[in-house]
């Protein structure tokens, strides 16, 4: 009887340390679910503009159509973030058809060769200082030239959808001189070497 | 200020360069292209030194409108200065039985491939990639043949870089008309060695029925057409047929300089036969890059 006793506390004790494993193990999964959710871009509200200065003497705006990305936001250290953007070339649009063909040419963004600009950060952190706000480094690629840039993000929102589906908002502007991808084209010319990009993003959790 | 730099890098300074060069090589061996010497000719320092001229006043051109390209090439444009390199290299020893044939052979077969890197990797299967890849290879194995031959059929030197100068000048005018003022300007550097060569051979040559180009300068012309070409139709908006034209014009040209016919209309009538064979596929390229252009619609002058 007493061995039995024993045999059954034996069991008891292991079976509550399964279940405090299986508990701790769920709970600890959860958490970590929760500390880095992915987002996929909405590219249908989100948008990417650029500036550039024409003849020294207006801005002239264009936009890219069509991108894709993915954001994994992990909210208790924010240095595991990632972001990753994959912007199609040829979707370029200035409002006029003739010089969007132009910009598609090998004088610009030469999108037969190279069909897509990418970004894939290499380190985020909290801007110091400064509530919501993300310091972003990672690699520009374009016309096969990878360069690495820092920008700072805003973390414009976030709340749910009307689906309830996560959602998740940004937004970014920042300036690179295009002579340094190798797209020299009409530099001290009529068109600035600075462009001054906008990413505004809107984000849905995957 | 732009267009200064541009017409000075782009036309003036290779013109006075590679003009410079041509007329050292041709006071070095003033008669070394005269028909009858023509085959023994080859060899020499003064006939690398004419192909030179093509080659060192591209890659002078190139240098002033783009500056030193990153190596290895990313964009097709960088492959155009390297090209002009390759050019150089195997025009020192395309006289040689045995190695230049190799080198034309490995040549069209690497080239295409090379400069191509991001179409057969975006754009092609594996198997569309390899037809592209054998029909590139054939064009220009055969362009560089009969661009070789064209420069002893045409029956007066001085139209050989004539020939050249409407060819390469057609080509500028339906890269610009396709949206790249760029890939333009650097077809505007051949234009440029090619009308230097063509009047200084007028203005200095008392016997304008000796020959020009010696076989040694089909590499550099060759490669930096084909090179254009390429990026004209692969990356830039040439239209197919226009592209399939300019490549007809040289083989065209070669191949009614041999017709009997014509050789036996002798004189100017035979000259002007082989000008029309070469420039009426030029002229129908750039009528159909001039319709395919919209450079009558309605969103011009952005």
């Amino acid at each position: 009887m007493k061995i039995d006793l024993g045999r059954n506390r034996q069991t008891s004790y292991i079976g509550g340390l399964v279940l405090a494993l299986l508990i701790i193990g769920f709970t600890g999964s959860t958490q970590l679910a929760d500390a880095a959710d992915t987002y996929e871009i909405d590219t249908a509200h989100s948008m990417i503009l650029f500036r550039a200065k024409h003849n020294s003497i207006a801005y002239n705006y264009g936009r890219f159509n069509e991108f894709t990305g993915k954001i994994t936001m992990d909210a208790t250290d924010i240095s595991k973030s990632m972001v990753e953007f994959e912007v199609k070339t040829a979707s370029v649009d200035t409002a006029n058809e003739k010089r969007d063909q132009h910009l598609r040419s090998p004088d610009f963004f030469s999108a037969k060769q190279f069909p897509v600009i990418t970004f894939k950060s290499t380190k985020v952190n909290m801007k110091e200082g400064e509530k919501d706000m993300l310091e972003v480094t990672g690699d520009l690629e374009l016309l096969g030239v990878k360069k690495s840039i820092t920008v700072d993000v805003e973390i414009t929102g976030k709340g749910k959808g009307r689906q309830g589906e996560s959602l998740i908002g940004f937004e970014s502007t920042f300036t690179i001189n295009r002579s340094e991808f190798g797209m020299t084209y009409g530099v001290g010319g009529p068109i600035s070497d600075d462009i001054r990009l906008t990413v505004a993003i809107e984000a849905k959790q995957g | 200020m732009l267009l200064i730099k541009q017409l000075f890098f782009g036309i003036l300074l290779p013109a006075i360069v590679g003009g410079g060069i041509f007329v050292i090589a041709r006071s070095l061996s003033p008669k070394a292209y005269a028909t009858a010497r023509y085959e023994k000719e080859q060899d020499g320092f003064a006939s690398w030194l004419i192909a030179a001229a093509l080659g060192v006043g591209y890659i002078v051109g190139y240098l002033g409108l783009e500056g030193l390209p990153v190596f290895p090439p990313k964009l097709g444009t960088h492959w155009l200065f390297y090209l002009a390199i390759i050019g150089l290299i195997v025009a020192r020893f395309w006289h040689r039985a045995v190695w230049g044939p190799i080198a034309q052979i490995a040549i069209s077969i690497i080239i295409p491939r090379l400069l191509l890197t991001s179409t057969f990797k975006h754009t092609w299967g594996p198997i569309e990639g390899i037809i592209w890849w054998v029909c590139l290879a054939v064009v220009t194995f055969i362009l560089w043949h009969r661009v070789e031959q064209s420069f002893s059929t045409l029956p007066s030197g001085a139209s050989s870089p004539f020939v050249y100068f409407v060819l390469s000048g057609g080509t500028a005018l339906i890269l610009a008309l396709s949206g790249s003022l760029r890939l333009a300007q650097h077809c505007g550097i051949l234009v440029a060695l090619f009308a230097a060569s063509w009047m200084l051979t007028l203005g200095l040559q008392r016997d304008r029925k000796q020959f020009i180009f010696p076989r040694g300068a089909s590499p550099i012309m060759t490669l930096l057409l084909i090179g254009i070409w390429m990026n004209g139709y692969f990356f830039a908006e040439v239209p197919a047929m226009s592209a399939i034209l300019l490549v007809i014009s040289p083989l065209s040209s070669a191949q009614v300089g041999r017709i009997k016919e014509v050789q036996e209309l002798g004189g100017w009538r035979s000259t002007l036969f082989q000008i029309a064979a070469a420039a009426l596929p030029v002229v129908i390229a750039i009528g159909i890059a001039v319709i395919r252009s919209g450079l009558f619609g309605d969103n011009n002058g952005y």
